[in-house]
Order: structure tokens, then sequence, then C-alpha cells
């Protein structure tokens, strides 16, 4: 188990080794650096004043320098400085992620709190009229994107109740009841379309299991229906509920970008999305770094997970 | 030195409210699309920074919703008759939010870090004339000029002034704004909202009425909008038509229009078949329906404008005095004959799609140029591919947005002008190039007006740009918000005397 867990840390540097790499050439790869963008069209800027910033900024040097300067950095803890606030890197996103934790955890806990029951449920009572009417809702939640949900959530928070304060961020700190108010409806956005796919996995995985040799074994030696649903059954079809929700929750992490939009959240996503509009550089390679790590690290805390519901599952 | 005194000291804005009593206080809400890049308003670019900056920052002058200029932070100034000396008086007593009180040294200092090339500031072109920026006194600044030049007063009304103390001492102005204006820059929460609170030492007595101002950043265009509808913002600055048309009907909400000094335009590569020809360029012109334009871009509030933006007015000729202004398909033919295409042309338009009407012009005019014999194929890029290509050269035309300017000489000299930093058509002509020297070293009213009027002439049907429309441009606010005058130069400074009523 320690041996595997040490592996899997070290499978984690190269990761990141690699990811630092791609995130470093890519950026650079989009046409048109910060200097050209933020000086925009339509200034009074001459090629000497362009040149003279880019060397300021060090974007004239040869792309292995800028990159070794950059790793060396991080090696020592420092992601950085924004290109043009020079604005520590390490603070931008210290900055956001409370809030993007917030939107990564509470969807994923409400959606698999309520995932399992309905899930046994689907999968128990099928072909009921309650089993088809949440079959058609699993469908529609899964088809629908969540920020088409927030615009109508909005819309309608507004019509039903216009003093609702739905908009923006406030940190729980300086206002607990304003921020609960505006976090009711991004959480609700993101978790019911999250909800309405682990409904459809963990019940198609539940009928699979069920219709399996030991299912049978079990029943025939006459346990009651609720053990073999729970204890062998469920157990069993958890591994792959628990997949699903490794990759989804490195997702959210990645930053709920639309719903962030839609809601003006200053989460992960508008921070990544403005810094490649701006091609602020160094900022874009910090903090995909620092979502690349989160999805990785969820991802081994999943495969952790997947011995404490299938004992099958060694560590080697 | 002979001195003409040309302002007095004139007090500067009358509160608008007219015979309604002001009520003070309160914050006011404010939703824009983007967080400002940075804070320096000498390094920025971005309409973003300036919104905020421009509450916090003052210029010795500033234009006024007329787009006259008036004294703002210099109580007045005065031109030698030569008009290669400017002297201003700064208005005493000005502090900046620090305690620092204003003096001649900063306005000094301010004007040699725009210059200094270490600044690498967008703004250093318009001081391109000024030799020489001294303190005359404690309070009056002289600035020297190389030759005579008419756009000074407009070009020095966009340059603001800055602490020299607490630059020097070490202060990031892209992070945080120490100015003399009516607010005062308090908290930047990143992708939040900025938040200033009221200057109570402002030397404007009695202002602003406002207790503050908070710059909301919503990205999202319907958010924006339902916010406003339902209070959660008060003030949606600056939006296009096709935006405030949703809200024509929008209870509590009204909206405030003025004439947008901005322009769309298609812009013609002439170093590159076949634009390299005048006779194609005008033939183009004959081929544009600008009031359909008008109508399917800009729902009909904009009007067809040429070289100078008719809110101009003393400038701009009328478009009906430009014969390739008619829209008529049989002469652009014509035209396109004798310029040896007599099977058409093929060339593709380079575009983006973050401004609405900047795509749907490109696409209008698509449909509009076919008939005539222009084929075009539409390359819609990504904003920042967009901007290099295009300061490139790297198109055969291009359809975009172009901010304008209060002055004729701002809004053509670098566009047109041979070698011009926005010059991207690589346009070359020796007459336009004399005529818009002859334009900005002019001091004489009467004069200048006659050879803006020969440049529009020559630009208007030949020039490397079909200049299209100057859409209106909107400001939409809560109906208890008062006080407020639209800007076509899309600033706010008119915020000082805004208020809200309970």
């Amino acid at each position: 188990m320690l041996t595997y867990a040490a592996r899997r840390l070290i499978d984690l540097l190269v990761i990141l080794f690699g990811v630092s790499v791609l995130v470093f050439l890519m950026i650079r790869l989009i046409p048109g650096d910060a200097v050209q963008i933020l000086l925009g069209a339509n200034t009074e800027v001459t090629p000497e004043q362009i040149a003279t910033l880019r060397h300021t900024l060090g974007l004239d040097q040869p792309v292995l320098v800028q990159y070794g300067g950059w790793l060396s950095g991080i090696l020592r803890g420092n992601l950085g400085q924004s290109v043009w606030t020079g604005a520590p890197i390490g603070e931008e996103i210290m900055a956001r992620l409370p809030v993007t934790l917030e939107l990564t955890v509470i969807p994923l806990l409400l959606a698999s709190a309520l995932a399992i029951p309905l899930g046994i449920l689907t999968a128990s009572w099928r072909n009921s009229g309650v089993e088809r009417a949440l079959r058609f809702l699993t469908i529609a939640g899964i088809t629908t994107p969540a920020f088409w949900l927030g615009t109508l959530f909005i819309y309608v928070a507004f019509l039903i109740a216009p003093r609702w304060a739905t908009i923006g961020y406030v940190p729980f700190s300086t206002d607990p009841l304003g921020h609960l108010s505006r976090m009711v409806l991004p959480v609700i956005a993101l978790a019911l379309p999250l909800l309405a796919g682990l409904i459809r996995i963990l019940r198609s995985s539940l009928l699979e299991v069920l219709g399996q040799d030991f299912i049978r074994t079990a029943r025939s030696k006459g346990l009651s229906e609720r053990r073999v649903l729970y204890r062998h059954a469920l157990r069993n079809a958890m591994v792959p509920l628990l997949t699903v929700l490794g990759i989804q929750a490195g997702y959210l992490f990645g930053g709920a970008i639309v719903v962030e939009q839609v809601f003006a959240i200053p989460g992960f996503g508008r921070l990544i999305v403005g810094a490649i509009n701006e091609r602020n550089y160094a900022l874009v390679q910090g903090s995909i770094l620092v979502v690349t790590a989160g999805f990785v690290l969820i991802n081994f805390l999943v495969d952790l997970l997947y011995a404490a519901v299938d004992p099958r599952v060694e560590y080697r | 030195m002979k001195s003409r005194l040309i302002a007095l000291a004139i007090p500067m804005l009358v509160a608008t409210a007219g015979a309604q009593q002001v009520e003070r206080g309160g914050t006011l809400q404010l939703a824009v699309d983007q967080s400002p890049v940075g804070l320096d308003p000498h390094v920025a670019t971005a309409f973003s920074t300036f919104v905020v900056t421009g509450q916090i920052y003052e210029s010795l002058l500033e234009v006024d919703a007329n787009l006259k200029i008036r004294p703002l932070l210099a109580s007045k100034y005065t031109r030698s008759d030569d008009g290669l000396t400017y002297t201003f008086t700064l208005r005493p007593g000005v502090k900046f939010h620090n305690g620092d009180a204003l003096s001649a040294g900063d306005v000094v200092y301010s004007m040699n870090r725009v210059k200094d090339p270490k600044t690498a500031s967008p703004l250093a072109s318009r001081l391109s004339s000024v030799t020489s920026v001294k303190a005359s006194g404690p309070l009056q600044v002289t600035f020297t000029l190389s030759k005579p030049y008419a756009p000074f007063l407009s070009e020095v009304a966009t340059i603001d002034i800055v602490d020299q103390k607490y630059v020097e001492g070490g202060g990031n102005l892209q992070r945080a704004a120490i100015g003399t204006g009516p607010f005062v820059f308090k908290q930047w929460i990143p992708d939040t909202a900025l938040v200033l609170d009221k200057n109570p030492a402002y030397w404007a007595k009695g202002q602003p009425y406002l207790d503050g101002l908070k710059f909301n950043i919503v990205p999202d265009a319907s958010t924006r909008q339902i916010g406003l509808q339902g209070g959660t913002y008060q003030f949606l600055p600056n939006i296009d038509a096709s935006v405030a048309a949703t809200l024509k009907t929008a209870p509590g909400v009204q909206l405030l229009r003025s004439q947008d000094l901005a322009y769309s335009l298609l812009g013609m590569n002439v170093s590159r078949k076949p634009f390299d020809d005048p006779r194609v360029r005008e033939a183009l012109n004959y081929a544009i329906n600008r009031p359909e334009i008008v109508q399917g871009v800009y729902f009909g509030d904009a009007v067809p404008g040429g070289p100078i933006p008719p809110a101009l007015k003393t400038y701009a000729t009328p478009v009906s005095n430009f014969p390739c202004y008619t829209y008529s398909p049989a002469k652009a033919k014509d035209l396109l004959r004798q310029a040896g295409y007599p099977n058409g042309v093929d060339f593709s338009i380079l575009t983006f799609s973050t401004i609405k009407t900047v795509s749907d012009a490109a696409q209008v005019l698509q449909a509009e140029l076919a008939p005539a014999g222009f084929r075009a194929k539409i390359d819609i890029q990504e904003f920042g591919n967009f901007v290099q290509n295009w300061r490139n050269s790297n198109f055969d035309a291009f359809v975009s947005l172009n901010g304008g300017s209060v002055d004729p000489d701002g809004q053509l000299y670098r566009t047109v002008v041979s070698g011009g930093s926005t010059n991207v058509f690589k346009y070359k002509d020796p007459a336009v190039d004399a005529l818009l020297e002859q334009g900005r070293s002019t001091t004489s009213n009467g004069s200048r007006v006659r050879t803006y009027a020969q440049l529009q002439k020559t630009l208007a049907c030949r020039g490397p740009a079909a200049f299209l429309a100057y859409g209106a441009l909107y400001s939409a606010t809560r109906s208890e918000v008062q006080g407020f005058t639209p800007n076509p130069t899309r600033s706010l400074a008119a915020l000082k005397t805004t208020w809200i009523k309970r």
C-alpha cells in the first residue's frame, strides 16, 4: 500500500513535468503574444515600443531559457508574476482556490448523496411509473447544459423572488447569508447534470451486478433482498461510479467555466480563460499546473477508495 | 513673450440635475464585462481599465459631452502667438488621494513618464511634438513644441497626472491607483469587482454626490441585463444598440443615448491586388449599401459616416457630398471593368467575432458586394489572431471597429499617413501626407476646416478604407439614477455629478 502510494506520487511528478512542458509550449503556439494582444488594435504603438516591452517581459529570450527560468522558479515555490500587474501568481491562485473548492465539493457531495438512493431506486423498481419518470428526468438532466440551467435559474429566480441575490460572489467570512444565497443556484446548476449522469451509471452497473451468479447464490442461501442489494450488489456496483466521480471532480475543479461566467463567480475557470485571452503566459502556466495537480490527486484518492469498496482490489 | 488668453477659469460642471434637488449618498452598482488589465493609466490600452481609472485620475483638460475641451486640473492655459509654447496654470489646493499636494512637478513627471521609451506608453506619440515640459512656477507648467500642433490640447486631455512622490517611492500603478479624481481606489477583488470610495477632499466643492462606485465584473451579457432589471445593478455603461433594444421596454430602466465616435470600416490592403487600384476601391464603395448596413447591423440606430465622425460637426463633410456613397452596383461593375476586372474579383475579409456589429457587418457586406462582382470569403479569427494579422498587414481586406478621436488629426493622421502606426493598409499618397501635415500645423480654424474637407473628399471614395457607419452608444441605468450625461468618448467622468433618487 505505502509503496503503491509512493509510486503514484512519483507518477504525479512525471505527469506534472510533462504538463508543464506542454502548457508552456502550447500557450506560445497560439498566435499573438501578450504584448500584441494588450496593445491591441488601434493604438499608436511603434514597433520599437513593442520590442522594448517584449524585452522587459523577457519574451525576446529563447524559449528554452524562458522555460528554464520558469521551472527553476517553481522548484523554489515561486510560480512567477502576472505579466501585466506584477501580482504574484501564487496569490491569484490562492484567491480562487476556496471558491473553486466550494463549487467542486458541494455539488459532488450533493450529487453522490442523492445518486445512491435514486440509482438503487431506478434499478430495483425497474419499469414502474416512478422509475420511468426518473429515467426521463435523468436523460433530460444529462443533455441539459449547466450554463443554460444557470441562465434559466437566474431568470426564474428574478420572476418569483426579485429580491433574492443570485448573482455575483461574496466571501462567507464577510457575509455568510449573502454567500449562501448566491451559491444555491450555481451549486444546483452544477449538481443536477452530474446527479443525472451518476444515477444512470449506478442503475446500469447495479442491473449488471444483479444479473450475476453470486447474487443468485446469495439469494438461494436465503439472504434477505435488502442484504443482497446493499451488501453484495451495491458494493460491486460502486466501482464504476467512483471512476466517473473522480473524472467529474477533476472537471469541476478545473473550473465550471461557463457556470462561473453566468453567475459572475471568480473561480479557476474564469482565471484561466482571462489569462489565455490576455496571453498572460505565467498565469496560464501556473493555474493549469495547479488544476492538473488537483485532477491527478483526486484520481489518486479514487484509486485508494476502490480498495475500500471492493476488497478484491489489491495494491502492488 | 506675447500671450493670448484662450480660456478663462470656467466653473467646471454645473450640477446637471436642473431644477431637481440633488440627493447625496449611496453606492452606485455598475456592471462591466471585463476586469481591467492593470490600473496604470499611462500603460493601459484596454477600455476596461479607462472606465475605472477615469474616476481616479484627472488630466489637465477634459473633453465634455459636446466634445468641447474644458479646463480640469489646469484652471487656465495660454498659447503663444507662434503656437510653440503652451502655459498651464494649475488649480490651487488640489491634493492626491494620499494627501500629497498636486504641483507642477507632478505634471512634468507625468508627461516625461509617458514620453520615456522605458514606460512603453501607447500615449507617447501624442507628445511627439513636445520638446520640453518645464515647471515655470509651483503651479505653472510650460510645454515647448518643435512645431505648431493643432491637436495638442485634445492630446494633453488624454494624459492623466500621477503622483511623482508615490511612483518614485515604489508604488505599483498597475495594482494601486493614487490620483486627484472624485473617487478613491479602495479595493480590487479579482474577477469580482473594483470598489471606489468618494474622495472627501475633492477640489470641486460638494462633489461627488455618491458615496462610492462598485464596478461589478459580470462577463455574461444576459446576466448583466437580468441584474439590471432586478436591481442588482444600477448602471450598464456603454452598451451597443442591439443590447439597448432588448432593454427598451424593461420597467424601471432608462436608456441614455449618445453618438459613438467609433466607426465600422472595411479596410483594404493597397499593397495587394485588387485593392492596389484606386478604381477598385471606388467600385467597392459604390457596391456598399450603407443604409442597409445601418438597418441590418445597427437596427437603424446608426448613421452612415465618412472619414471624420458626424459628431465632429465643425469638420465632418455630409455623406451626401460623397458620390460613391450612393449605392450603385452598375457603377461598381463599370469601374471594375475599367480597372481590368471584367469578371469581378475574389478576396477574403479578415474579421473577428467578439464585437457583434463587426461580424454582422462582415456578413451583410459579403451579401451586398456579390452582385457587383466582389466575391468575398469571410475569415473569422480569434481576436488575438486577428490583431496579429491586422498589425502585420496580412489580409486582403478586414472589417473592424476603429475608435474615434475628438480631433480630425487624431482620427486620420496615424491611420492614413505614409508609415503611420495604424496605417495597416500600407497606404501612401504624398498629396494626402502633405494635407495631413498642414492640418496638424495650422492653428487657424477656417483653414483647418478647408484642409480636412479636401482630405475627406480624397479619402471617402478612393482611400484605403470604406467607412461604413457610426453607431449609437447607450448607457442603461435604473430610473432612479440621475444626473449622468453620456459622452461620445465613452468617458464616465459625469459619474461625479450622478446621484440616486430615493
